[in-house]
This record gives structure tokens, C-alpha cells and sequence, in this order.
């Protein structure tokens, strides 16, 4: 029962131009009937508007189509055969109009007018009615499943001056093949919290080059990201060679990666800057033989 | 340009990918995974020579819609399983990646843009 | 169609320009695996990437490579420029992204096929 009530919703709150065909075609008035057959196969259409000088004159559909052949087939133009009556909608009438008309008149699809303009703009069948209601049914639940997993409401509900969050991964023993693990990991966890799709996606993109980095040159490391409602701080730290001159490694296309990690994509000294430019503040501090240490943050605010 | 458009372009096999009438603004081409992470490139398509898992990590963290792998190169069992788990739909197509650019701009796809 | 003409064209700017304007090419390559070059690029093919390293040079002067055109803005090594110089391999240099720069390459060849 939930469902039928959900789409009764909808068929209110959609409306004509959530769900009509934009790239509609169109005949013209002279054009002879035996050509329908052509167009219909190939554009697997059951009917189409007929317009003459840019104005709507007509429809012509596979019935009309039926009808002339069974009276014989003869030579003659659309014109001759269109239904001239046609039903029209406003883009932004609901859906439910064309779903009432239909049912009272058996019209089967409805050419929809630009209201601004006036113009054809697109039709809507029952097919596309259908087609949108199962798709906007589809957005419906995958945007409930997000707001389920919603952490800004874990924020909201927390009691306290200042809340974090905080999650651990730990970068070990991996091929550079299995790189991504832990970035996806952190990605999937922002995106289930909530954030706007491009903070997730910096930090997404600062995570899985600190992690490349880290299986390339120190085997093994640990990310530690402090999640908070105005900012995300991570923090990737190894105890590998450690980088000897950092200023160097933050210029584009520097790089000291081996012939076998460039073949794999990777190494073409664009990490490091690119971390840079996705954060907001970040810090690189490291020493030959001891480690290096990056810090990156990407700051919640208006989106960049 | 729906999915299904572009593998109609590229003769390309969807190995797998539920879902072929996603809608695919633009293109980039690469082999160089850090390069397609300093790009704009949420509801793109990657075509790459490429054909390691990477390519699909690096497909998740920047948003790509799907990814083309050219030359007919076929990617490993493990690198179509993480495509399939994170809904990234994997193509390939037997054109070079000079071909597969050519006949994707000639349709009036456009590239991707610097962030 | 002659390099010349493509440079010309598209408005590309010349790093290593000996022997360029006779060269004639026959199609693109795109890629920035340079094992891949190796086995799969073609003669007279305009190799587009995002490479920089002299490696470049060698690997489009073994192959019989039109050229090297790097995209996005890239500017090659000196120590690049100087090894293209010596082997007469022509680098140039475009703004546009690999994809566009191989679309329009594609897009100037076909239509000179007619």
C-alpha cells in the first residue's frame, strides 16, 4: 500500500518536463503515410506530432497508420489522416493531467508546449510517465539511505563545545596494484556522513595519493583523520626514507619514482602538488632515514 | 550522450555495468592516474591504456562515471570485480586511444577540465 | 598532411622545431606508457602525451615518430629539448587536454582524406 501512495504523491509533484521525451520528432502535413512505416521501425516510435512552419497542426500514430492500411494503403499525405484534435499540456502541469486524460480519452501520448515560448518542446507517453516515476522512485530511496547514515545529525545530537571524530587506517604490506583501499574506505565513510560530494572527493583524492606515496616509497604507514563538522584534518605518517629536500617535491612533474611505478600510472611527480592544491592547509615535514609526516586539511565552508 | 551511445560509437562491450543509459558528459584520456586526479572529471568517461585496479580506485575518488579501456584490452577478473562493486561500468573497445578520442569528439563529446 | 601545416592550424607552439615542417603524418598516438609506445606506436604517428623526460626522445626517434606534441601546457626538460634538437625530433606544445588534441587531430586528418 506504501508504494501505490508514494506514486500518488508523485504523480503530483512531477511534472511534464521531469519525464518528456526532449529530442521529439516530427513529420510534416505533406509528407505521404507510407513513409510512417520507415520512421516508426526505426526510431521506435508508436506516433508523432505533425508540424508545418513550426506550428503543431496535428498527430499522427501507429492507429492512424493501421487504419490506412487496412482501408487499402493508397497513395496519399499525413495530412489526410492525422487526428487534427490534439491534447497539449503545459511543461510544468503535473503528470497527473495527462494521466487523467488519458484514461478518459485513450490518447495515448500529448505533445508538451514551452509556456515561455509557446513552442513544442517535448511529448510524454505513458511509457515516459512510467520510465520517470521509477526513476524519481529510485532517487527517492537512495537519498533515504543517505540521510539514514547522516552524521551530521550524530553532530547535531552530541553534546559538547566540540565533537571529532576520528577513524584510523592503517597502510601496510600492500602492492601498489591494491593501492586505494584505504582512501575508498574513507570515502565511502564521508560520503555515508554526509559532506558535500566535493569535500568528499578532495579528501577522497588527498587520501589516495598519500597512500600511493606511501606504499611506493615506505612499504607501510598510518592514516589517522579527525572528522569534524567545520573541517577534516588527515594525518599520514611512515617511517621510510624520508624526502631529502621538500621544497623540490612540491614542484609539478619533479619526481624520483622508479621506471615500474610510472609504467603503472603512477609517479609522474603530480602527487604531492596535487594533495596540496585539493587541502585547504597542508604541512609537510620529513627526515632522511626517520619518516615523513604529511598533514592536509580540507576546511568545510562554501564550496570552492 | 547515454552510455549506450558511446559503446555504439566506440563497438565496445560493456563487460560489465548494470546500468548503460547513464549520462556521460564528457571524456578524458590517460594513462597517468594523477593526472586524471587534478581534473574536474564527475560524470566523465576515462579512456585509458591502462588496465589495473588503479583505474578503477582512481575512477572512485574523482567521481568517473565509467571507464573504456582501448586497444581491446581485456582487464583481469579482480579489476572487473572492484568495477562492479563500486558501479563503475567497464568498457572495452578494440580502437587505439587516438581512434576512440577521434570518434567520441567527432559526436561532439568535450574534454575534462583542470580543477 | 604536413606538420607545417598542423602547427599552423592549431596554433601550436614549437620547443624543437629541426626538420619539422616536411614531416608528414599519418594519424596520432596517444599515451603516456612509454613500453606502450615502444611496442605499439606506428611510423609517422603524432605521439600526444603528458610525458616530459628525455626518455621521450628516444623512444619517438626509434620508432620513426612525426613528433611529439605535449599537452595541457607542459613544457618538456631542457635536457629534453636539447636531445630532440640533436635528433631532429620536432616537440610541440598545446594547451588543450590529450583527449581534445587527439579529437581535433582526428577530426583535421579525416577531413583532409575527404
Amino acid at each position: 500500500m506504501k508504494e501505490v501512495t508514494k506514486i500518488q504523491e508523485l504523480v503530483y509533484e512531477l511534472r511534464m518536463r521531469d519525464v518528456m521525451r526532449k529530442d521529439v520528432i516530427s513529420v510534416s502535413p505533406d509528407m505521404q503515410m507510407g513513409r510512417l512505416r520507415e520512421l516508426f521501425k526505426t526510431k521506435r516510435i508508436s506516433g508523432t506530432p505533425v508540424v508545418d512552419g513550426g506550428g503543431l497542426v496535428g498527430i499522427v500514430s501507429i492507429e492512424d497508420f493501421i487504419k490506412w492500411l487496412s482501408g487499402g494503403g493508397g497513395e496519399c499525405r499525413i495530412s489526410e489522416k492525422m487526428t487534427r484534435r490534439v491534447e497539449t499540456f503545459y511543461d510544468d502541469e503535473a503528470l497527473v493531467h495527462a494521466l487523467t486524460k488519458m484514461e478518459r480519452s485513450g490518447y495515448g501520448r500529448f505533445p508538451i508546449i514551452d509556456r515561455q515560448t509557446g513552442g513544442m518542446c517535448g511529448i510524454v507517453t505513458k511509457g515516459n510517465i512510467i520510465e520517470g516515476l521509477l526513476k524519481k522512485i529510485e532517487i527517492d530511496y537512495h537519498e533515504e539511505e543517505v540521510r539514514k547514515y547522516r552524521a551530521s545529525h550524530i553532530f547535531e545530537d552530541i553534546r559538547a563545545d566540540k565533537s571529532t571524530l576520528i577513524c584510523q587506517y592503517r597502510i601496510a604490506g600492500r602492492k601498489l596494484t591494491e593501492a586505494g583501499e584505504t582512501a575508498s574506505g574513507l570515502k565511502t565513510t564521508l560520503k555515508r556522513l554526509g559532506f558535500h560530494p566535493d569535500i568528499v572527493r578532495r579528501s577522497a583524492i588527498i587520501a589516495y595519493e598519500a597512500e600511493t606515496n606511501v606504499i611506493i616509497y615506505a612499504k607501510e604507514g598510518k592514516m589517522i583523520v579527525k572528522v569534524e563538522p567545520a573541517e577534516i584534518y588527515m594525518k599520514v605518517e611512515d617511517k621510510g626514507p624520508g624526502i631529502p629536500d621538500v621544497e623540490k617535491v612540491l614542484e609539478p612533474g619533479f619526481s624520483t619514482a622508479p621506471d615500474w611505478v610510472r609504467e603503472l600510472g603512477f609517479g609522474a611527480g603530480m602527487g604531492l602538488p596535487n594533495i596540496k592544491k585539493c587541502s585547504d592547509r597542508m604541512v609537510l615535514n620529513s627526515t632522511v632515514g626517520k619518516g615523513t609526516c604529511l598533514e592536509a586539511t580540507v576546511v568545510i565552508g562554501p564550496t570552492r | 550522450m547515454k552510455l549506450r551511445e558511446i559503446c555504439e560509437i566506440l563497438e565496445a562491450d560493456i563487460v560489465h555495468g548494470e546500468d548503460p543509459d547513464r549520462e556521460i558528459d564528457k571524456v578524458g584520456a590517460a594513462d597517468l592516474m594523477s593526472d586524471v586526479l587534478t581534473h574536474s572529471t564527475r560524470g566523465s568517461l576515462l579512456l585509458t591504456g591502462l588496465t589495473n585496479s588503479q583505474v578503477i580506485r582512481t575512477a572512485e575518488m574523482s567521481d568517473i562515471e565509467a571507464v573504456c579501456f582501448v586497444r581491446g584490452k581485456r582487464p583481469q577478473a579482480g579489476v572487473i570485480k572492484l568495477g562492479e562493486e563500486m558501479g563503475i561500468p567497464v568498457l572495452v573497445t578494440r580502437f587505439s586511444m587516438y581512434e576512440a578520442c577521434g570518434k567520441l569528439y567527432m559526436k561532439g563529446l568535450r574534454g575534462c577540465e583542470h580543477n | 598532411m604536413k606538420l607545417q601545416k598542423l602547427i599552423e592550424r592549431m596554433d601550436l607552439e614549437v620547443r624543437s622545431g629541426r626538420g619539422a615542417p616536411d614531416v608528414e603524418i599519418r594519424r596520432g598516438y596517444v599515451s603516456d606508457l612509454l613500453s606502450d609506445v615502444i611496442a605499439h606506436a606506428q611510423e609517422a604517428e603524432l605521439w600526444i602525451t603528458l610525458q616530459t623526460h628525455v626518455n621521450i626522445v628516444a623512444v619517438a626517434s626509434m620508432k620513426g615518430l612525426a613528433g611529439i606534441i605535449l599537452v595541457q601546457g607542459r613544457e618538456p626538460e631542457r635536457a629534453t629539448v636539447e636531445r630532440a634538437e640533436k635528433e631532429k625530433v620536432p616537440i610541440l606544445v598545446t594547451k588543450l587536454p590529450a583527449y581534445e588534441m587527439a579529437g581535433k587531430l582526428y577530426d583535421l586528418l579525416n577531413a583532409e582524406k575527404g
